[in-house]
């Protein structure tokens, strides 16, 4: 078919006439082959100039069309349009860029570049090739990234206009900077106030599908059918069953600086980000694995909170960490005491140096609460009954518990005060009266009546107990002395262990000989024999019949009695005990030796025939062992164990009778104090869902014995270098020895600190996965094995509103920001004077103090060649708001230090005009050079001094303040780059998203279907943030009531003739278009995944493939017309 | 001196593959911002400086083209993923063909040009007459 082509030159008034010699140009044009009109006019743009190519189309029977004029990007889309209008197809139409690319960079030889672009413009239109633009439809989901007010605004137009959307927010609520703000400036609008409800509108509306805590990970398709992946962060908490009660960042204990508030104020490493939050779901922030495996919590029967406490200890937070353990232990001082302490010798950190001295730190933290004043929570109560038998360990621990499930608890005492063996059998040494009695107090201020010297079976029958109460907890403990059963047992002298424990402790007359001989190995053994030393005793030995690798009893035990002087004679057992005159006068003994293993897996002690001896002994006291005194029981009934121990199903503590539970020692025998304490909490829980009704048996979670390998340990040497535990300070050995003082002192603060930073989870950022919030969480909601999750979607349009960050105004250092406490950054002082801020919205100092003066300088890192050339356009008026604010809220006097004022929104002038008339506010025109610390007058001296140059004065001034509020530049996020690249978009030399055309198509980007929005295109305020993202959603709105879009025809085509199917072109695809088709042999294009980048038609070694509108000879053409 | 003058006189000529999503919107935005650079340079808009075909590059050396400039997206930021590592190899070869062939391999620019770049643009046009011109004439052109 005939060329028919016609040449239009535009003047684009004089843009392109003033340097380009346009008649000459047409001139040249028309002679070219094929073309049968050019013309030049002054805007082909216009009407007229488009009238001009339509009529020429018809008169001249025109095919195809050339204009030259701007930039195709900007009329391409124009002149296309009149050429179909005319009924030539648009691709049959060429622009030659003579103006972006010719007049407006050129001056001589302009002319001739043009001519040379119009050539090529008539060569390639000379080979273009009529193409049809491919309609596809609009998937109508829209995504939006970023939730900050241009995000929330633009998902909300679409939403409400019934479209679904996914608003993507990195953070783990919604609000962006906004929520951050004070107040709105002109108006001085509650920032929160107008925004929060936006945000809940979001958080609740129905086509919102919101992705907090969530980033782009990977975007693919094009306009109209965009996939994207989303990375959902895991927030380690069931977003379903969270309800933002907020009880599990109380129990936290790991504090943290609170991004919200930038750092001025702590939150915990579970959080919500703020009240107001959208959605109101807390985030575990967990950055490491803990070094340790937290071995201490498993080791404790009562899975108290160790590694918690420690790091509240480590963080000064005494009062917190007594709270923590309290919620577990209802003794800690007691525990605090004497505990033997298992998690200590669990602790990893032993396998590095020493283990942390746990106890001694749990002493410490409860050292610093008065038990008296700690408050009594507020407790519902059931109605149901609960008697308890004994009040020691197990039974008060029993007790706490089900008073705090509101249950009435009674429990029956037999001796005359409560505590059972901590009060009658622990010497007052080791733990003081005085604290466990507090305890005590304690547990009858939460509602339980202890009824003393009511014995169970001789006062009141168990039977009456058990008709009286819904619940029976037996808990009596195993008070009743094992004898040796030798000759010579009952001669006065000879005293059974537990009965001397107590007649000491309740300040009975009671003494011992000058020579006293404790049998026994085992805690009571030692208690007795310092206790001897204590009331008299000179000589104080232990007769034990194993070897000192044998005593059931800590060494460190050990240790301190054998400090006090006491003597330990191994491997030896009295045979009888010897009298004269009716008392004591010694006892026969007999050497033994280790045999073989027995049931305890010890080595059994073999008597060595012949080795009898005599010891003199004024007193003998049996400490063999204790056995429960059950006789009571038998009324009802309950089956009993060896030695009389009470027999229980292990799971529910329950026993062979219906309502009646027992537990502690009187069901294993003498064990120690937290374990008894473990058993009354075991039953408590059991008792109460026996009252609720529910099943007694519950699955208990298997604790996994894990342990640190060989080499996780060498690791953990390498990292923390060795540091031994800090020593417990304790009373002089000639002292103590004389009186029944508190033996140990207990950590000084800086003691504990010290020591508690030893904790290897200590050493941590972020959550220790310690979790306690999964304890305190009702809608069991924690889950620390949540894994990040990959969200696939598909959408039609997207909408970045990513926003912005301040520049850190520490890179300019005279400023001193960083290094002043009481120089800080607008978002700082937004903080600061937010009512619901670190300080309630008081302005204040570091020290508290309210400013007398304060320095508001403008352009930080703005309006800077050495930082950002551009204007960062709020800071004007956010400093003429803090100025009214400063004003309102103290007496300050401000100084404004800036280098123009740009007041030019609707009311901003207006503002600027009543701060400085009315509020008499400083204005100094000129930029700051420094703030110091540095004094030079009297008056300067404990001030900020700001110099600068007041231009409008001439001169330097030194301006003395109390403090600076720097208006720091709003630059790019840290990521943008990144995002562009995500999003294939182009970035502006400063940074922020570029936009199709700065003037005619804000908004859109490059890439079409992806819209920016707010302060991700360039600092704005949130009028404009908020008008943009309008804009965003009208064009998503668009498109979307379109139903569906054309896309370009540029896509590979392939010729069958020349196709030999090798398959390089396959290779290259980056879109996986290509693939080969059986039985043909050759390569087939899908279109639908082609994009037109052309690597195909390259590599293609018989030139087969060729892209539309792009072909080889197209290209060639130019080449040629540009080339010769 | 006569040739000095000749050298002085010699205006090359520079055929440009701009691809459409940088380099073509960095050298609109040099003539927005009205950087202004030699007119030495003549542009053809091609979608990827992957799909700049070797064959294109010695087609404009043949006809009498004194260098040519390849402009595409910065690496890492190609509209088609990775289009413009595929020109960066495609161009190192070229350039040893050509200097099997006799011709000098520095007449062939392949630079990273994004839509924000138009000082860059302009920059490096500048700089590209410049070398070129110091190179003289392409013996290859069509006599």
């Amino acid at each position: 078919m005939e060329r028919r082509i016609g040449v239009y030159i535009c003047h684009c008034g004089l843009n392109i006439a003033a340097t380009v010699d346009v008649k000459e140009v047409t001139e040249s044009a028309a002679s070219l082959r094929g073309v049968q009109i050019a013309r030049d006019y002054m805007f082909m743009c216009s009407d007229p100039g488009q009238d001009l190519i339509l009529s020429d189309i018809k008169e001249y029977r025109l095919n195809r069309v050339v204009v030259a004029s701007c930039s195709p990007l900007l009329h391409e889309r124009t002149f296309r349009r009149v050429c179909r209008e005319a009924g030539i197809n648009p691709y049959l139409f060429e622009m030659a860029n003579i103006r972006e690319h010719c007049s407006w960079v050129h001056d001589d030889g302009a002319t001739e570049k043009a001519k040379g672009l119009v050539r090529a413009a008539v060569m390639k239109v000379y080979y273009d090739e009529p193409l049809e633009p491919m309609e596809v439809p609009i998937v109508p989901n829209t995504l939006i990234v970023g939730g900050g007010i241009a995000g929330i605004q633009a998902a909300l137009n679409i939403a409400n206009a019934g479209y679904k959307v996914y608003l993507v927010e990195r953070e783990p609520s919604i609000g962006g900077h906004m929520i951050q703000l004070d107040k709105t400036f002109p108006t001085l609008d509650c920032s929160a106030c107008i925004l929060t409800p936006k945000m809940s509108d979001v958080g609740s509306h129905p086509n919102i599908e919101l992705l907090t805590y969530s980033e782009i990970d990977e975007v693919s398709g094009y306009i109209g059918n965009f996939k994207v992946k989303i990375k959902k962060k895991s927030k380690y908490v069931d977003e379903s069953k969270c309800t933002g009660c907020g009880l599990c960042f109380q129990g936290c204990p790991v504090i943290m600086k609170n991004e919200f508030d930038l750092g001025l104020a702590d939150r915990k490493a579970i959080y919500i980000p703020f009240p107001q939050a959208v959605p109101n779901i807390a985030v575990i922030d967990k950055r490491e694995k803990r070094p340790c495996e937290a071995a201490c919590v498993d080791a404790c029967p009562i899975h108290t909170n160790v590694l918690g406490y420690i790091r509240l200890i480590a963080e000064g937070r005494y009062k917190e960490a007594y709270g923590l353990i309290r919620d577990t232990n209802p003794l800690p001082a007691v525990c605090g005491r004497v505990c033997y302490a298992p998690c200590e010798e669990a602790c990893d950190r032993g396998q590095i140096d020493e283990s942390i001295a746990i106890r001694n730190l749990k002493r410490f933290a409860t050292d610093q609460v008065n038990i008296d004043e700690l408050e009594v929570p507020q407790i519902t109560k059931t109605g149901k009954r609960v008697a308890i038998i004994g009040s020691g360990p197990a039974g008060l621990a029993a007790a706490n518990d089900l008073a705090l499930e509101g249950h009435e608890v009674t429990i029956f005492e037999a001796l005359p005060e409560p505590g059972g063996m901590l009060r009658y059998a622990i010497p007052e040494y080791r733990l003081p009266k005085e604290i466990l009695l507090k305890e005590i107090d304690y547990i009858r201020r939460l509602g339980v009546e202890i009824r003393t010297g009511v014995q169970v079976g001789q006062d009141i029958s168990l039977a009456e107990v058990k008709r009286d109460h819904q619940a029976v907890f037996i808990a009596t403990g195993a008070h009743g002395g094992i004898r040796l059963g030798v000759e010579g047992e009952d001669i006065a002298g000879v005293i059974e262990g537990i009965r001397f424990l107590r007649a000491v402790n309740i300040g009975e007359k009671i003494s011992v000989g000058k020579k006293v001989a404790v049998i026994g190995g085992g805690n009571t053994a030692i208690d007795c024999a310092r206790t001897a030393k204590r009331i008299g005793g000179e000589d104080v030995r232990v007769v034990y019949r194993r070897s000192r690798d044998e005593m059931p009893v800590s060494s460190v035990e050990v240790a301190e009695m054998e400090k006090e002087g006491v003597k330990i004679d191994f491997l030896t057992m009295p045979k009888h005990f010897l009298s004269e005159n009716e008392g004591l006068s010694g006892m026969e003994c007999i050497r033994m030796k280790l045999g073989e293993p027995d049931d305890s897996g010890r080595p059994r002690p073999v008597p060595i025939k012949g080795s009898e001896f005599t010891m003199p002994v004024d007193t003998v006291i049996d400490a063999l062992g204790q056995v429960p005194e059950t006789e009571f029981v038998q009324e009802l009934g309950l089956s009993l164990g060896k030695m009389g121990t009470i027999e229980i199903d292990h799971k529910t503590g329950a026993t062979n009778i219906e309502e009646v539970f027992a537990g502690g020692d009187v069901v294993t025998g003498p064990a120690s104090v937290i374990e008894a304490i473990g058993a009354g909490k075991r039953i408590a829980c059991s008792i109460s869902r026996y009252l609720r009704g529910e099943p007694l048996e519950v699955e208990e979670e298997e604790l996994g014995e894990e342990k640190l390998s060989k080499r996780d340990i060498k690791d953990l040497q390498n990292r923390f270098p060795t540091q031994k535990r800090v020593e417990i300070g304790e009373e002089p050995i000639e002292e103590r020895v004389g009186d029944f003082r508190e033996v140990t002192l207990g950590y000084t603060p800086s003691e504990a600190v010290t020591e508690a930073l030893r904790c290897l989870a200590g050493q941590m950022e972020g959550c220790i996965e310690c979790h306690e919030c999964e304890r305190r969480c009702d809608a069991k909601a924690i889950d620390y094995e949540m894994k990040d999750e990959i969200v696939d979607v598909e959408v039609g349009s997207i909408i970045l509103a990513t926003g912005y960050q301040q520049i850190d105004p520490s890179v300019i250092p005279q400023y001193g920001y960083g290094r002043y406490d009481n120089v800080i950054t607008g978002l700082e002082f937004e903080r600061l004077s937010d009512a619901a801020g670190p300080t309630e919205g008081q302005i204040q100092l570091k020290n508290g103090q309210p400013p007398n003066s304060v320095a508001i300088i403008h352009c930080v890192g703005s309006r800077d060649k050495n930082f950002h050339e551009y204007c960062s356009r709020v800071c004007c008026m956010f400093a003429l708001k803090f100025a009214y604010l400063i004003k309102e809220k103290t007496k300050a006097e401000v100084y404004q230090m800036y280098i123009d004022m740009r007041c030019f929104g609707e009311g901003h002038e207006e503002f600027y005009e009543r701060l400085s008339t009315e509020e008499d506010v400083k204005f100094i025109r000129g930029k700051p050079s420094q703030v110091t610390d540095r004094a030079l007058t009297e008056e300067e001296k404990g001030k900020l001094i700001v110099t600068v140059e007041d231009t409008l004065l001439g001169s330097l001034i030194r301006v003395p303040v109390d403090m600076v509020i720097l208006c720091n530049a709003l630059e790019p996020t840290a990521d943008a780059e990144n995002v562009a690249r995500l999003f294939s978009i182009s970035r502006r030399a400063d940074g922020f998203f570029m936009e199709r055309h700065v003037k005619l198509d804000p908004i859109s980007t490059m890439n079409d279907g992806i819209f920016i929005a707010g302060c991700c295109e360039g600092p704005k305020d949130i009028t404009d943030s908020v008008a943009q993202a309008k804009a965003a959603a009208s064009e998503v709105l668009s498109l979307l009531t379109r139903g569906k879009v054309e896309i370009e025809p540029i896509v590979a085509s392939v010729n069958d003739e020349f196709c030999s199917g090798c398959g390089l072109c396959e290779k290259m695809c980056p879109y996986g278009a290509l693939s080969l088709a059986e039985p043909e042999g050759v390569m087939v294009v899908n279109q639908a995944l082609c994009k037109g980048c052309g690597s195909c038609a390259v590599i293609c070694p018989s030139e087969a493939i060729s892209v539309s509108h792009f072909t080889r000879l197209q290209i060639l053409g130019q080449v040629e017309a540009l080339a010769s | 001196m006569s040739s000095q003058n000749k050298m002085a006189e010699f205006e090359p000529r520079i055929v440009a593959f701009l691809c459409n999503w940088c380099s073509y919107r960095g050298a609109d935005l040099a003539g927005t911002s009205r950087f202004h650079y030699p007119p030495n340079v003549r542009i053809i808009r091609v979608m990827c400086s992957g799909s700049v075909d070797p064959v294109y590059v010695l087609e404009a050396l043949v006809h009498g083209a004194d260098g040519v400039l390849i402009g595409g997206c910065h690496l890492g930021e190609c509209h088609y993923q990775k289009g413009n590592y595929k020109a960066m190899r495609r161009v190192e070869m070229l350039k040893a063909i050509l200097h099997q062939v006799g011709i000098d391999g520095d007449r062939v620019w392949l630079r990273w040009i994004s839509a924000s770049e138009g000082g860059i643009f302009r920059d490096t046009v500048a700089q590209m007459v410049t070398e070129i011109r110091k190179k003289g004439p392409n013996n290859m052109r069509k006599r």
